[in-house]
């Protein structure tokens, strides 16, 4: 059941867009795909939703074999991100269309369309054109239409992209809610990390057509598999440092005192991903970082190159030797030119594969 | 007081507009108004110099054009051929202009260029090729002919600019259809074509005054049978003098139509003609 992505690839001429994506999407699950633009988002739902033909590959949706089924027969619904609302027609007619495709009796369209629209407060509005309404208005109509005729699965293409930070805020928990109540299978595309760590069960982040790491958030964000998901997500993101297995072992890093707080775990883990060279990386999590007196054992001196002040927290940008990272903390006095410890936690640092 | 002087030159600029609205348009339509004067009056009216003003309105004309010229005859062929030829265009057109601009159609774009080629060849030289054919194929003088050759030559004009106006649709929407349970050709017939309609309407009337007007090949691919207004209204000069007139009258039963239609179309036709009528 769900949706069952197996092995598809999707090539534009000699172009590989997406490259060999394979993923099972449980019942009910709200599973996010997470990006930078242009990585093959768009083009892996797209196949999921029939607009496009996989090039190779097989895509299962509720246990039946859709590869090659035409969008209509896949009992999927979509937003997208410029809302694809009918523009000649009225909000009503426009949510009402699927059920009128499907030859509803009227009042039982009429009844599903005002109980759809009433739950997306969207009811006063039944008899304007869309281009009488807000962005997040019409967002909301096109979600209205997606869910009016109880789709086993839901799409969703950046829904919120076009939307001002608050709203957006807004719509988040508000589809989250809606779908999870109503039990829908969900993909969520996005490129917005902080949309899919609010919003998914589990996130896929993507690079270059391939899933990087498919985990639930917390786990993206605690263990991010590849320097690329480290990266990508956290703001700032996950310090990292280039680090080596030597022969007889031992971790060199390039901030070597962060190298040596690798735990024992860590460092198995780091001798299974590292590269045929034996390079990996070494992450910590700018908040993970604790600023202590200079010169307190086990810490690694750094100088204070700038401090930014962002109110709730503080990042104190430093140099140790010549490798830049960032420290959040709450509020200090530290300034700039200030020379001062750093200590990882054991516990808090990372082994972290290189991209491919 | 301050707001008084603003208000006055607005004014000003405002009637200054409409004076120059009002001579642009008394420029444009003093022609046609010349001509549906001249088309009721009696031949003894026409011949005046200075022209009269005022005279007493007469139908004869009108009937000389009926009894001498045909015209009634000519008016049903005329009908026939660009009501056909119209039809052809706008259906064949549209559907190719679909597929140029959604489908994945290997070399489309040199497709839509061979489409437009067919209107490179001025109408003269290819007039003489189209006669031997026709005697050949015995489809001189009839409808087919005509309504075959004004069919072709308005595809390549309907293909391309609907082929803007579908491409002015967002792909989304359409997509938005099938998945909503549409199937390629109910999305096109639901959702695309209402959004079309304006474009269709700015395009349907080019192709149909093209087809209507037409003099050249109308006038060689025909004798008898498939005369249209064009070439009966060309009798009207005769040998020795012209008959003003009787040339007013066709003139003015030659653009009846034209106008009927484009009152018809006036919804549609002001936002056909600024391209991309349907964002938003
Ligand atoms: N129809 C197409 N023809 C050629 N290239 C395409 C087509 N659609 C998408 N692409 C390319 O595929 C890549 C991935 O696109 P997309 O899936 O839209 O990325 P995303 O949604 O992650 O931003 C892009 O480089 C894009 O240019
Ligand atoms: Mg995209």
């Amino acid at each position: 059941m769900g949706i069952e992505i197996k092995n598809i690839y999707k090539r534009f001429g000699s172009l590989t867009v997406v490259n060999g994506v394979s993923v099972d999407i449980a019942d009910g699950e709200f599973f996010v795909m997470l990006g930078p633009s242009g990585c093959g988002k768009t083009t892996t739902l797209r196949m999921v939703a029939g607009l496009e033909t996989a090039s190779e590959g097989q895509i299962f949706i509720n246990g039946r074999d859709m590869t090659h089924a035409e969008p209509r027969h896949r009992d999927i619904a979509m937003a997208f991100q410029d809302y694809g609302l009918y523009p000649n027609m009225t909000v009503f007619q426009n949510i009402e269309f699927p059920l009128k495709i499907r030859k509803l009796a009227p009042a039982e369209r009429r009844r599903k369309v005002e109980e759809t629209a009433g739950r997306l407060g969207i009811s006063d509005y039944l008899g304007r054109k869309p281009a009488q309404m807000s962005g997040g208005q019409r967002q909301r109509v096109s979600l209205a239409r997606a869910l009016v005729r109880n789709p086993k699965v839901f799409l969703m293409d950046e829904p919120l992209s076009n939307l001002d930070a608050k709203l957006r805020a807004v719509m988040r928990t508000e589809i989250k809610k809606l779908v999870t109540d109503l039990g829908i299978t969900t993909i969520y595309v996005t490129h917005d990390q902080i949309e899919a760590m609010s919003m998914a069960d589990r996130i896929a982040v993507m690079r270059k057509g391939d899933m990087v790491q498919v985990a639930p958030p917390l786990q993206v964000y605690d263990r991010p598999a590849t320097c690329f998901v480290a990266d990508f997500i956290g703001s700032p993101p996950m310090n990292l440092f280039k680090a080596e297995l030597a022969n007889n072992g031992r971790v060199v890093c390039q901030v070597q005192g962060f190298g040596d707080a690798l735990d024992d775990a860590e460092r198995e883990r780091a001798r299974a991903m590292a590269d045929r060279h034996g390079h990996f990386a070494v992450g910590i999590r700018p908040e993970h970082l604790q600023c202590v007196a200079a010169g307190t054992p086990g810490s690694v001196e750094g100088i204070v190159e700038l401090v930014e002040p962002l109110g709730q927290t503080t990042n104190i940008y430093l140099l140790s030797g010549d490798t830049k990272y960032v420290v959040v903390t709450d509020r200090t006095s530290l300034r700039a030119g200030d020379t001062i410890g750093v200590i990882a936690p054991g516990d808090k640092v990372r082994a972290v594969g290189l991209d491919r | 007081m301050a707001s008084q002087k603003p208000l006055l030159s607005r004014a000003v600029k405002l009637a200054a507009a409409y004076a120059l609205a009002l001579v642009a348009t008394a420029f444009f339509a003093f022609p046609v108004f010349w001509m549906a004067g001249s088309s009721v009056k009696s031949e003894l009216d026409i011949s005046q110099y200075p022209p009269v003003w005022s005279f007493t309105p007469t139908f004869e004309n009108y009937a000389k054009l009926a009894s001498e010229l045909d015209a009634f005859d000519a008016f049903v062929n005329s009908a026939v051929i660009v009501g056909l030829a119209t039809t052809l265009a706008m259906v064949c057109g549209t559907m190719a202009a679909y597929a140029l601009a959604r489908f994945d159609v290997k070399g489309k774009e040199i497709i839509a260029f061979e489409v437009l080629s067919i209107r490179m060849l001025p109408p003269i030289v290819s007039v003489i090729p189209m006669f031997i054919i026709a005697r050949a194929l015995g489809i001189f003088d009839t409808y087919w002919l005509l309504a075959a050759a004004y069919g072709l030559a308005g595809l390549p004009f309907v293909v391309w600019v609907m082929r803007v106006f579908i491409q002015d649709i967002p792909q989304s929407i359409e997509e938005a259809a099938m998945i909503d349970g549409c199937s390629r050709f109910q999305t096109f017939w639901r959702v695309t074509l209402p959004l079309l309609l304006p474009g269709l309407a700015a395009t349907m009337v080019i192709v149909f005054m093209f087809a209507w007007n037409e003099f050249l090949l109308a006038s060689m691919l025909t004798s008898q049978n498939a005369k249209t207004l064009p070439v009966i209204a060309a009798n009207a000069i005769k040998p020795k003098a012209i008959a003003w007139g009787l040339a007013s009258a066709a003139g003015v039963v030659m653009s009846l139509p034209v106008v009927v239609l484009v009152l018809m179309m006036q919804r549609y036709l002001v936002r056909g003609l600024t391209l991309g009528a349907v964002k938003g």
